[in-house]
């Protein structure tokens, strides 16, 4: 029956050509309106992290520690603390795991001088690779041991790797950072955030994830003077220090991410933290109420507006179009279907019931949807290659991806039998004998 | 009107599904058109600064481990001064559409009740560099223009120039020259002295502005210290010099500064003019997405309304006939299909406004967007009014032209 239908609906479009090819492009513009707006969203929307950063927490407190009145910048406790409370908070082992980690940019040379390489990574604190599930390709994560000792050590990923030896596995070899050489312990796979998690407040207008390059013991960096790429919040009467500077010790640059797995943990740790912030506070080293407060991964995003709005804006206006053009179908659908009355009438005279009448006009819709879908493919793919050419900071996530195939399916099939129900039901509504009459 | 509105509520279903239409199309119309006009503000506002393909910047310099002393600065300054062709060298703090610094906070006429969120730029020769128009007062002196702050300066006291719409905001009776401007509420906050006010002077952060606030800018004379990114405007004298001013610019910067900046992160040189339009792309790119939105909402309202009107008038053909049997004239068949129309417009357009408000008041709480001007309203009824009115040509002058004989075929 189910073919018999299809070969009905295709010879029926083929009848009203220019009205099938309305309805069908109105349908595909509507389709991939929202397929772009829905894979730029789904590329920024979910967990920088997948499965990972919804276990992470930031610590945020007013840690200021000289009068800062009237810094229009400073609106709400940050996540920036000096190394000195970061250590603390990270050697107080209250959560389950916990790092401390800040951005930092370097220039990577063999001892030999032959080749260099510039690469962004992350100083760290902590068990870095472990809290932040940094896939580990050769070699080892550092110690304990070496972290306490300051060891020269650092884990590079493959791609410095190969810029620098030519190989995967340079566990062993040396690199030149600042002034000291450095023993690769470990290789790791080239590994980023998918949208900017770490340092939000300094790198406000950066969407996507950073590509970390190396990960380094921070207290090995700046004993060989390498800094944080931003020497962040110094205070107002500190030494100013600016990009690159190791001279960072009055200066709030690093922040501190724990895990935590159950509402109690988090409400545990978030007491310990206001505990620790007080103290401060009572000894009068924080000048201004800490208000500490542990903040969960895309709270501490959405807080920071490190999606642009823009995105969430163009995904309603796209639905709100699809809307539209959903509208829009089922009345020239409906108009389509009343018109052949006749056809109805007939074959509900020879015995046809309502419910395959119903059945044969959304089979029809349904093959309208898809051939929407199929439209809409091409126009999806020219939408992300337009937002890709856009000056728009989260232009790298109009990526068109295979997941995009299997919503995109869906999505016209449920286009067209949603069009579909209302004229489906008006037209099978009418008792036979007047459709007769009519026709 | 009764013969007009009775069907339409006997055969419900076209004329609901065409209010429907209208009133989406409406909403989404009316977010977008506003959503556009936000977008062009900094489109459209004059950013006061002259000759701007004359102007070379060069930014984005950031020095490794301490901010640069002032001394080299200032030793930079003299040498890019010296280089043919300049006429003017500004050693500034921040910049117009340079965004990685920005200085901005309230401003209160002192005083007054007078407030606004303002810009702040802070450098040396600041006015003639940027060739900004002076339509009141003076310009900064050489004495008042070496100073050198202890900090940014954004709290010392000082004389100032400010823009005209800054001007008429703090101090509406228009006698700005002379006045005191505090620089944030607190009690030891910087206090500038107005000398003299000047036509525009776009802000450097536009993201939310509106009309009235991008241009509301002030300068300070004098060199910050301890500013970690500091930059260089440099006027040029002629169109043709601007190509070796640049490269002996670039040259220059790199040979007094270029040992102590930070690896990885290169300066800019280019000049106001690119500067601009590079900075102004994103809006417009946002412009183009926006326009193209509405025009294609308002395209398959269009195309939904003809397809739904031409059926809703086939199927009246016979009634149509025995209308224009009984003595009804072309006209009054084309009066009633373009009438009819109207009021499903109505009747669209009045629920697509309430949705078009309750859309901005959502998008309100949840983004930072400012209200839909009530103007918008009526701007976009007509529109719609206009839209529907243009879709029921066709099927009414159709309708109109059906022969009175169809009454007697087939009933």
């Amino acid at each position: 029956m189910f073919d018999y239908y299809l070969r009905l609906a295709l010879r029926r479009c083929r009848q009203n050509l220019p009205m099938v090819g309305l309805l069908v492009l109105t349908m595909a513009i509507g389709i991939a309106a929202t397929m772009t707006a829905m894979t730029i969203f789904g590329a920024l929307a979910g967990e920088p992290l997948p499965g990972i950063s919804s276990h992470l927490y930031v610590a945020t407190m007013d840690a200021r520690e000289a009068v800062d009145k009237d810094n229009p910048d400073y609106k709400q406790p940050d996540s920036l603390l000096k190394f000195s409370d970061a250590k603390a908070l990270v050697d107080a082992h209250h959560a389950m795991q916990q790092v401390a980690v800040a951005a930092s940019l370097t220039q990577f040379a063999r001892p030999d001088g032959k080749r260099s390489e510039k690469a962004y990574g992350l100083m760290a604190y902590g068990p870095v690779l472990q809290v932040l599930g940094v896939p580990l390709r050769h070699g080892r994560s550092w110690t304990e041991a070496e972290q306490a000792s300051a060891a020269p050590v650092v884990v590079i990923d493959t791609e410095v790797a190969q810029k620098l030896f030519g190989t995967e596995n340079a566990v062993g070899r040396s690199v030149t950072l600042g002034r000291r050489d450095f023993r690769v312990i470990g290789v790791s796979a080239p590994w980023n955030p998918r949208v900017r998690m770490f340092d939000v407040r300094q790198n406000q207008g950066t969407v996507m994830g950073q590509k970390e390059m190396f990960l380094v013991p921070a207290q090995a960096a700046l004993d060989a003077g390498v800094g944080p790429l931003l020497a962040g919040e110094c205070g107002k009467d500190a030494p100013v220090a600016s990009f690159q500077s190791a001279a960072v010790a009055q200066c709030r640059w690093i922040e501190t991410w724990v895990r935590l797995d159950t509402p109690a943990t988090v409400a545990t740790y978030d007491r310990f933290l206001a505990g620790y912030a007080n103290t401060q506070h009572d000894a009068g080293r924080f000048v201004y109420p800490p208000q500490a407060k542990l903040v969960g991964t895309q709270a501490w995003l959405a807080l920071n507006h490190v999606v642009p709005d823009d995105v969430h804006l163009n995904l309603l206006l796209a639905g709100g179009f699809l809307l539209l053009c959903l509208v829009n179908v089922a009345g020239l659908l409906a108009a389509r279907f009343l018109r052949r009355q006749g056809d109805v009438a007939i074959r509900r005279a020879l015995g046809a019931s309502r419910r395959t009448v119903f059945v044969q006009h959304l089979v029809e819709t349904g093959l309208l949807g898809l051939i929407g879908g199929v439209l809409a493919l091409p126009l999806t793919w020219l939408g992300l290659w337009i937002v890709r050419m856009q000056p728009v900071s989260y232009a790298d996530a109009a990526k068109f991806s295979p997941g995009v195939f299997g919503v995109l399916f869906a999505l016209s099939l449920i286009v067209g039998l949603l069009v579909g129900i209302l004229p489906a039901w008006r037209v099978c509504r009418l008792p036979p004998a007047l459709q007769i009459k009519l026709g | 009107m009764r013969h007009i509105v009775k069907p339409l509520l006997r055969h419900r279903m076209m004329p609901l599904l065409v209010v429907l239409q209208v009133a989406l199309a409406c909403a989404i119309a009316c977010n977008a058109l506003f959503l556009l006009q936000q977008k062009l503000v900094p489109l459209l506002t004059p950013d006061g600064v002259g000759q701007p393909q004359q102007l070379v910047v060069a930014w984005n310099l950031a020095p490794r481990g301490q901010p640069w002393p002032v001394s080299t600065l200032r030793q930079t300054a003299a040498e890019l001064r010296a280089i043919p062709g300049v006429t003017v060298v500004s050693l500034a703090g921040s910049w117009p559409m340079e965004t990685m610094a920005q200085m901005t906070g309230t401003v209160l006429a002192d005083g007054r009740d007078g407030k606004a969120d303002a810009v702040i730029y802070i450098g040396d020769h600041l006015r003639s560099t940027l060739d900004l128009k002076l339509v009141a007062g003076r310009d900064f002196s050489a004495a008042e223009d070496v100073v050198v702050y202890k900090n940014i300066g954004i709290d010392d006291d000082g004389p100032t120039i400010i823009t005209r719409a800054l001007a008429n905001r703090l101090f509406p009776d228009g006698h700005a020259l002379g006045k005191v401007i505090r620089i944030g509420d607190q009690a030891d906050a910087g206090r500038r002295t107005v000398v003299g006010v000047v036509a525009h002077l776009m802000r450097n952060k536009f993201s939310q502005d509106n009309r009235d606030d991008i241009d509301y800018s002030m300068l300070f004379p004098g060199t910050p210290s301890n500013w970690p990114v500091p930059m260089f405007g440099v006027r040029v004298r002629s169109a043709a010099e601007v190509a070796s001013v640049l490269k002996a610019v670039k040259a220059t910067v790199q040979r007094e500064l270029g040992s102590n900046m930070i690896q990885g992160i290169d300066p800019a040189y280019e000049t106001y003019g690119d500067m601009r339009q590079r900075m102004l792309a994103q809006p417009r790119a946002a412009v183009w997405l926006l326009s193209g939105v509405s025009l294609i909402v308002l395209l398959v309202a269009l195309v939904g309304i003809m397809g739904m009107t031409s059926y809703w008038v086939q199927q009246r053909t016979r009634q149509i006939g025995i209308r224009r049997a009984l003595g009804a004239k072309r006209s009054d068949i084309l009066h009633h299909i373009q009438w009819e129309n109207l009021m499903v417009m109505s009747a669209g357009i009045l629920l697509g406004m309430v949705l078009a408000y309750a859309v901005n008041l959502w998008l309100m709480r949840h983004y930072e967007l400012t209200r839909l001007p009530w103007q918008y309203l009526p701007l976009g009824a007509v529109l719609m009014l206009a839209l529907g009115q243009l879709a029921v040509l066709s099927p009414a002058l159709r309708a109109a032209k059906v022969p009175p004989v169809v009454a007697t075929r087939s009933v």
